[in-house]
């Protein structure tokens, strides 16, 4: 898995850091509630009107395996990775990217948690230049190393603040 | 109308107004107030609004009415009026409690009448400002002025109505504060000198109008509507066409005259652009803000060879549709020789070295493969991209990047190294196969999104890490954010080479 990760993706003397595995846990939990809704509906529905509204709920089953399996693949892809004069994060799979964010382009900061995400004690950072393309979320972390990374950035994005 | 009586409460930490501070609102001297004709602007332009949305939903159903046509007449013309004094009185308590002030740090605009805003913005920030003359502003000589701020939507500060020539002198000293050139008390800032670089004229804009995609549709809902009546026989379907047709025409006419008797001019102030028909505009855009930069040409272009040019300048991503989408136009039409004189004005540098800038961007702009020193996608990409794989490219300057694509709609994005905000590598799992990865440069809201598809990976990978050290360097090296402050930096001017 991690030899045909591509050379690209994995720049030469980066340490990456992973995001907490309870992100797993947490999106699975999403998953199964938000689909156990749709198959007790359908079910439901397929007593009172017509069988065959109970295949929607088999099809939700499936779809809830194929994800369940995706998250766990998901989530350990997702890294990011602090250098001297940036910041790097990467994520996903199938379809990979790599974004770098400078420290002095950085705009702000948000660090922010759901209720999911909070009862899985976690929290994501988001990293804001003056550009809007850029996507930089760091999904999954425990809250002290959100505030850590939180309050780093914004260090180091004060001493090398430039203009836009 | 003071604000206690509505929320009973501060607004913000903002002290609440009582009719007293209202009378003094203009007390000290260094405040001024916007012409006391804004109100029946404002009021005409709700008005007009009123009419046209009337005019286009209103109508059928007010004739189905069972009413004489007197009782029409008098509650619809009425209705108007009523409407008219209801703005107009609005318009006016919101003109009295709008004030402006500049200083040499900053703009502060207060307005607003139930809830206040006091807003100010830092004149180090500014990054376009613009004179917008609209048609009935014509009439009574009355000019808009809007800076942009890079803050987002909603952002851009509007001094409207302003007499034009206190518009224009406003404008002057605002750009002279952002230059960061300072001036004795009660001097005034003179216009800065301004010579013409490019005008594109009214022939070659009708014609340039025609050959553009347009027309194209226009040509095929024709032959949509002849094949319709020689099928059915009858001229029934034309009736359902019309609305497109008077989109398509719609379209035309913003085109036309969004882009009527377009000036470039050069100035120690930067880009100056003046344009519009109805509605003129003229924008100033300081040297620095512009941020990236493409050139495309529509497939019918090509004949003449003309090309488009559109910028990103921060403060218009934040506005929204047609607007942002016009003011982000530096040429709409050019020849390749005018194309030059305009790269000169807003991207003096381009650090081609030995070689001419129009070169390197006229083999950018049509070239394939490695022509012009540009390193190219492989040969696998054909199999993604089996039309345009040769166009995909990218080269390399001292000072900026260029990234070249597409062969039926050509395109080149220039991007100054200083104005990279991010970048990003990105690899789908076709690419990733053929072992290709595309990168993309994020710059700010606006037409240019800067992106070099199907790369080798690890040209790709290289160039991503190459890319973030020249930005940095030529970030700490770019000049100063007020732009004649520039003499007193000293070597600070070019970059060091950088490692390859």
């Amino acid at each position: 898995m991690s030899a045909d990760a591509g050379e690209p993706f994995d720049p030469q003397g980066v340490a990456w850091r992973r995001v907490s595995p309870r992100l797993t846990t947490a999106r699975r939990t999403v998953l199964a509630v938000f689909h156990g809704v749709v198959v007790v509906v359908a079910l439901v529905l397929a007593a009172l009107l017509t069988w065959w509204i109970a295949l929607v709920a088999v099809a939700a089953v499936l779809v809830l395996a194929w994800r369940w399996w995706l998250v766990g693949r998901q989530v350990p892809a997702w890294g990011y990775a602090e250098r001297d004069d940036d910041l790097l994060v990467r994520h996903g799979l199938l379809f990979r990217s790599l974004v770098v964010v400078p420290y002095g382009r950085l705009q702000f900061v948000d660090v922010e948690a759901g209720p999911v995400d909070r009862r899985f004690g976690l929290a994501s950072v988001q990293l804001h230049t003056a550009s809007t393309a850029t996507d930089a979320v760091v999904p999954g972390l425990p809250p002290e190393e959100a505030a850590r990374l939180r309050d780093r950035l914004a260090a180091r994005g004060e001493a090398r603040l430039a203009g836009l | 109308m003071s604000t206690g009586s509505v929320d009973g409460g501060p607004v913000d930490g903002v002290p609440v107004d009582s009719s007293a501070e209202v009378r003094e609102v203009l007390a000290d001297p260094g405040w001024k107030r916007l012409h006391p004709v804004t109100p029946v602007l404002r009021a005409w332009k709700v008005v007009a609004v009123v009419l046209v949305v009337l005019a286009q939903q209103g109508l059928d159903q007010l004739l189905q009415a069972d009413l004489p046509g007197w009782v029409l007449l008098l509650g619809v013309v009425g209705g108007l009026v009523a409407v008219a004094l209801v703005t107009a009185v609005y318009s006016a308590i919101a003109w009295r409690r709008t004030r402006y002030r500049i200083d040499a740090d900053a703009v502060h605009v207060e307005q607003g009448v139930l809830w206040r805003q006091q807003r100010r913005a830092q004149l180090d920030r500014l990054q376009a400002v613009d004179l917008v003359r609209p048609l009935l502003g014509r009439l009574f000589g009355l000019a808009e002025l809007r800076l942009e701020v890079a803050g987002g939507a909603g952002s851009k500060i509007s001094l409207a109505y302003l007499k034009e020539e206190e518009a224009q002198q406003v404008r002057n000293a605002l750009l002279a504060a952002a230059a960061g050139v300072r001036f004795a008390e009660g001097e005034e800032a003179p216009e800065a000198p301004q010579r013409a670089v490019l005008e594109v004229t009214i022939p070659r804009l009708l014609l340039s109008t025609l050959l553009s995609g347009l027309t194209i549709a226009v040509l095929l809902v024709l032959v949509g509507c002849v094949v319709t009546i020689v099928i059915t026989g009858s001229a029934a379907p034309l009736a359902g066409m019309a609305p497109g047709v008077l989109g398509l025409v719609a379209g035309f006419w913003a085109r036309f005259n969004h882009a009527f008797g377009f000036t470039v001019a050069e100035s120690p102030d930067g880009l100056r652009l003046q344009h519009g028909l109805l509605e003129q505009r003229s924008q100033t855009v300081p040297p620095g803000r512009v941020q990236a930069l493409r050139i495309s040409q529509p497939l019918l272009w090509r004949g003449p060879d003309w090309w488009r040019v559109h910028v990103n300048v921060a403060g218009y991503g934040g506005e929204n549709g047609t607007e942002g989408a016009n003011c982000t136009v530096v040429l709409p039409v050019g020849t390749r020789e005018e194309l030059a004189r305009l790269l000169a004005v807003v991207l003096p540098d381009l650090g081609t070295g030995d070689e001419s800038p129009l070169d390197v961007v006229s083999r950018g702009l049509t070239g394939t493969g490695t022509d012009g020193g540009f390193t190219s996608a492989p040969r696998t990409a054909r199999r993604l991209d089996p039309i345009a794989w040769r166009r995909h490219g990218f080269r390399v300057t001292d000072r900026a990047f260029l990234a070249r694509s597409g062969r039926v709609l050509r395109r080149l994005d220039v991007v100054p190294h200083e104005r990279t905000q991010s970048l990003a590598l990105h690899q789908g799992p076709l690419q990733r196969r053929l072992g290709l990865a595309s990168v993309a440069l994020h710059s700010t809201p606006g037409p240019v999104s800067p992106r070099v598809d199907h790369l080798a990976a690890a040209t790709a990978s290289a160039l991503l890490a190459e890319q973030s050290v020249r930005a940095r360097a030529a970030r700490a090296a770019a000049g100063p954010e007020r732009w004649m402050d520039r003499g007193q930096v000293v070597g600070a001017e070019t970059p060091g080479p950088l490692p390859a």
